[in-house]
């Protein structure tokens, strides 16, 4: 299994090289206070990167208030962790 | 196409992958395999709510095995072996708790004190008490450790032991153990007025009326000890004095009562107390210390008489059965065998029958006892008012 996903990721790899090679020219964005120029395929990248990052950060977000919740339930009034369930 | 399309594609890719990746994560790190394990804890729970403990250890002893770490589990399951007996396996997990390394202070002192209980169910009662002894020293679960130390030493009779840590635990919660303390200090009277050292034992039903001053039972021994030394007229007063502090133990008062009231002559201050009582007093036993009283004092007739009309107010055997005794002198012929036959009847009825009861848990006994056998409490067993009882 860990083959297989050592693998797809050798893959992609080599796609992300090939594609950024291939579109090596520049790309500007304006982003209203001010201009950013780069590769294509960095542009590509970093907003891949920071998709991922955002999707991370919404879930782990997600769980903690979650599970702070849980606990504030169950917890007794006075802090304690009950001894014997 | 634009490359802000292909964004436009890959961003909420890149999002969604990043969501899953950080979920997973979360949920391997902390090891919350949380539905799994609650739903084996409520089956668990389950089963000990409805009586099946045989289904719950089983659940139980699983969830140990899958997660080591949780102490709680562990905890319950010791007291599940305990309350079913096995205090071998519970002694077992206990001692694996307490072994463990890194185990959090508070944990371990939780197991300590369920091992201190396990050791009192198995009779290791020095192992025992040396738990309990360190518990509050550690001044960890004081309390508890204290009650359990008061059981132990009231199991070993040490009464000044029991004392002293019925003292330090009345501090330490604010709770009145004054009423156990004063039964305490009635013991200590009786061991010595039971070898002889009467101003020993005076000097504890004094402390006794300190921590209690309307305990029956220290009111009762001062009877006893003023009527062992001849001194009736004060054994006269102090079982008087007990009558008034609790009337449910007019059975146990009345004969040494009647016995200082004889040797003292005072049978009109007797039939006076006995009609107060009378009044007050639901059971039998003075309708027949009376009748008794009438019997000697105004003949048997009138004896009869009076206990005629107080049977038909208050029915009771014990007092058929007198009431038998007495007018069997008085009957012959076919008549009398049949009254021999009600009389082994109603005495075989009442050999049978429990007359004290104890108000806290129930226990039925047919002498009284100042600590009831069951539960332990002090001064709950009680006569029982009914037809066949008192």
């Amino acid at each position: 299994m860990r083959l297989i996903a050592l693998l797809i990721l050798a893959l992609f790899i080599v796609a992300g090289v090939v594609v950024g090679a291939l579109n090596a020219g520049p790309v500007s964005y304006d982003l209203a206070f001010f201009q950013v120029t780069m590769p294509k395929g960095a542009g590509v990248l970093l907003a891949l990167v920071i998709g991922w990052l955002l999707g991370g950060l919404t879930a782990w977000l997600g769980m903690s208030l979650r599970h702070r919740r849980v606990l504030r339930r169950t917890r007794p009034s006075n802090g304690k962790t009950p001894a014997r369930a | 196409m634009s490359i802000l399309y292909v964004l436009v594609l890959l961003v909420p890719a890149a999002f969604a992958s990043g969501w899953f990746a950080a979920r997973r994560a979360a949920v391997h790190r902390s090891g919350m395999r949380v539905s799994e394990l609650s739903s084996d804890y409520f089956r668990g729970l389950n089963y000990l709510l409805n009586e099946e403990q045989d289904k719950a250890i089983e659940v139980f002893l699983k969830l140990a095995e899958y997660n080591r770490d949780t102490v709680e589990t562990h905890l319950a399951l010791g007291n599940l072996f305990r309350r079913r007996g096995e205090v071998d396996r519970a002694i077992r997990l206990h001692q694996h708790l307490v072994s463990r390394p890194g185990l959090s202070e508070a944990m371990k002192t939780v197991a300590l004190l369920e091992l201190g209980e396990d050791y009192m169910r198995a009779g290791l009662l020095d192992r025992a008490e040396a738990l309990f002894s360190d518990l509050v020293a550690m001044n960890a679960h004081a309390p508890s450790a204290l009650r359990h130390l008061v059981a132990i030493y009231q199991h070993e009779r040490d009464w000044h032991k029991a004392i002293d840590h019925a003292r330090r635990l009345e501090a330490m919660t604010g709770d009145d153990e004054s009423p156990m303390i004063a039964q305490f200090y009635c013991e200590l009277a009786e061991q010595a007025r039971q070898h002889g050292a009467r101003s020993e034992a005076r000097d504890y039903l004094h402390q006794a009326f300190e921590c209690q001053p309307d305990c029956v039972r220290a009111f009762m021994l001062t009877g006893r000890l003023h009527a062992e030394a001849g001194e009736h007229a004060e054994a006269v007063e102090a079982y008087e004095a007990a009558v008034g502090a609790d009337i449910a133990f007019v059975p146990e008062i009345l004969p040494p009562l009647l016995n200082s009231y004889a040797r003292t002559g005072q049978m009109e201050r007797a039939e006076h107390f006995l009609r107060d009582i009378l009044a007050r007093y639901n059971g039998i036993s003075p309708v027949l210390a009376l009748t008794k009283l009438y019997n000697q004092r105004d003949g048997e007739r009138a004896g009869i008489e009076f206990l005629t009309s107080q049977l038909r107010q208050r029915p009771s055997v014990r007092g058929l059965m007198a009431l038998i005794d007495a007018t069997m002198d008085k009957i012959e012929g076919e008549a009398r065998e049949n009254f021999l036959i009600l009389r082994d009847l109603t005495r075989k009825l009442l050999e049978g029958q429990a007359m004290y009861r104890c108000s806290r848990c129930g226990f039925g006994a047919k002498a009284h006892h100042w600590q009831c056998p069951s539960c332990k409490g002090w001064s709950t067993i009680r006569p029982i008012h009914g037809v066949a009882n008192e």
